[in-house]
């Protein structure tokens, strides 16, 4: 027998990803990122950024962090990044790269040309 | 001026005494201890940068001054770094002179305790916090201990019943570092058993943030003779300024040593450093004679009448049971 409702809801609404380890992606060369994901025992995100260009562009790289988490799924989660300047798609790749590995997933859906 | 990484294990003797000799010209002093070495080096091979991974705590690190401003401190640390997440370790500790904080604040170290001298920092802000979360909390008067039990005395659980009788709850922190004869879960085993019924007592592991002797950094401090108080002085602060306040705790207790040094010298710093943060430090005359070096010369010596001397019968029946003896 088939599942109730699968037939009318995309299949990530019922993805939710779960941090196993901690996770890490990423290195510290200028131009990229090194995202660090750990497990958390209670609701939400917790996330540390330090980055070299705080000033003009930490909103922006917390949004993409924060964004690319809840398209995965992930609400409970100690998240840290040190960025050296990554433009958002590096930020994105590397935020679930780590968040792949914190959850010993190796379902990654590879999205279409990476457009959205 | 151009230089190259390497990175690796310092196999070879010549390569140890170049690195011994870089490290003794930038004022540090190599003890061992490297699982991993990163060196920058010039076209002829000269040592310009060298940073070493001891287990979760980054030592070692000095840049030649010709490199310094090249950003060659960010690839140095930055190679360390992901050389511990490749093995695995995540929870990075490092030890550094204080005008060194803002370097390694850039590659994401953030500073738990900093003195004159030196500066305490682990690749996470939250680390404290979180661990200070699981444990509970009391009202009250609050006092605490930190105890090696190596192994477990009459001595030490005359302190804890003489020190809980001084507070309303007391926390007695076993030192979680695995560098003593009887291994941490033997030694906390036997504070707990020591310690049964006791009603305001609460035994906990010291973790990462109280008293780890193995992190002692001495490697970049020229006078030894500064080493132990630089130590204290830092385990203190850290203790009195980010522990201390969020657990309540308002009383320190120590027992007098007449033996160790090192632990004379601690707890001289701690009379100094508490008292000014507004912690009291209650100082408890020891029963004479006992001691757990006493206690493990006579397991060595197999004398078993001088053993029911100095231990209680918990310590005693845990050691037979666990053929510790």
């Amino acid at each position: 027998m088939p599942p109730k409702y699968s037939s009318i809801r995309k299949w990530e609404e019922f993805f939710v990803m779960e941090i196993k380890k901690t996770g890490v992606a990423g290195t510290m060369e200028s131009s990229d990122i090194i995202v660090r994901i750990e497990p958390k025992d209670t609701e939400g995100v917790e996330l540390t950024l330090e980055s070299a260009v705080m000033q003009q562009y930490g909103k922006q790289i917390e949004k993409v962090i924060r964004e690319t988490l809840g398209e995965l799924g992930i609400t409970r989660a100690y998240v840290n990044a040190v960025d050296k300047g990554a433009l958002d798609c590096t930020v994105a790749a590397r935020t679930s790269a780590a968040a792949y590995r914190a959850a010993e997933s190796t379902a990654y859906v590879w999205k279409n040309g990476g457009v959205k | 001026m151009e230089f190259y990484t390497q990175s690796g294990v310092l196999l070879t003797p010549e390569r140890l005494k170049k690195t011994e000799d870089f490290l003794h010209k930038m004022g540090l002093r190599y003890e061992g201890g490297a699982d991993h070495t990163v060196q920058l080096l010039s076209d002829y091979g000269e040592i310009l940068g060298n940073g070493c991974l001891c287990g979760n705590i980054l030592k070692y690190i000095a840049i030649d001054e010709r490199l310094q401003g090249e950003g060659a401190a960010l690839t140095l640390v930055s190679e360390l770094v992901s050389e511990a997440y490749r093995r695995g370790i995540t929870k990075l500790f490092l030890f550094t002179k204080a005008a060194n904080e803002m370097l390694f604040r850039g590659v994401g170290f953030y500073t738990l305790a900093a003195t004159r001298d030196v500066c305490f920092m682990e690749n996470s802000r939250t680390g404290l916090s979180r661990w200070l979360e699981t444990i509970p909390r009391f009202g009250g008067t609050v006092g605490a201990i930190v105890m090696n039990c190596n192994p477990f005395t009459l001595g030490h659980r005359y302190l804890i019943e003489t020190a809980s009788a001084q507070a309303d709850r007391l926390f007695v922190f076993v030192v979680s570092e695995d560098r003593s004869r009887f291994s941490f879960a033997d030694r906390f085993a036997m504070v707990k058993l020591g310690t049964e019924g006791m009603e305001n007592v609460t035994v906990l592991p010291s973790g990462e943030y109280m008293i780890s002797q193995a992190t002692f950094p001495t490697y970049f401090i020229k006078d030894v003779g500064s080493v132990e108080r630089i130590h204290a002085e830092l385990d203190l602060t850290l203790f009195a300024l980010k522990i201390a306040p969020v657990l309540n705790i308002t009383k320190r207790f120590v027992g007098t040593e007449p033996y160790c040094a090192v632990t004379r010298a601690y707890n001289e710093v701690m009379k100094e450093i508490l008292p000014a943060n507004g912690i009291e430090v209650s100082e408890i005359e020891r029963l004479g004679g006992i001691s757990a070096s006493r206690v493990r010369e006579a397991i060595d010596s197999g004398d078993g009448a001088e053993l029911c001397r100095l231990v209680p019968a918990t310590t005693l029946n845990y050691l037979k049971e666990r053929q510790l003896l």
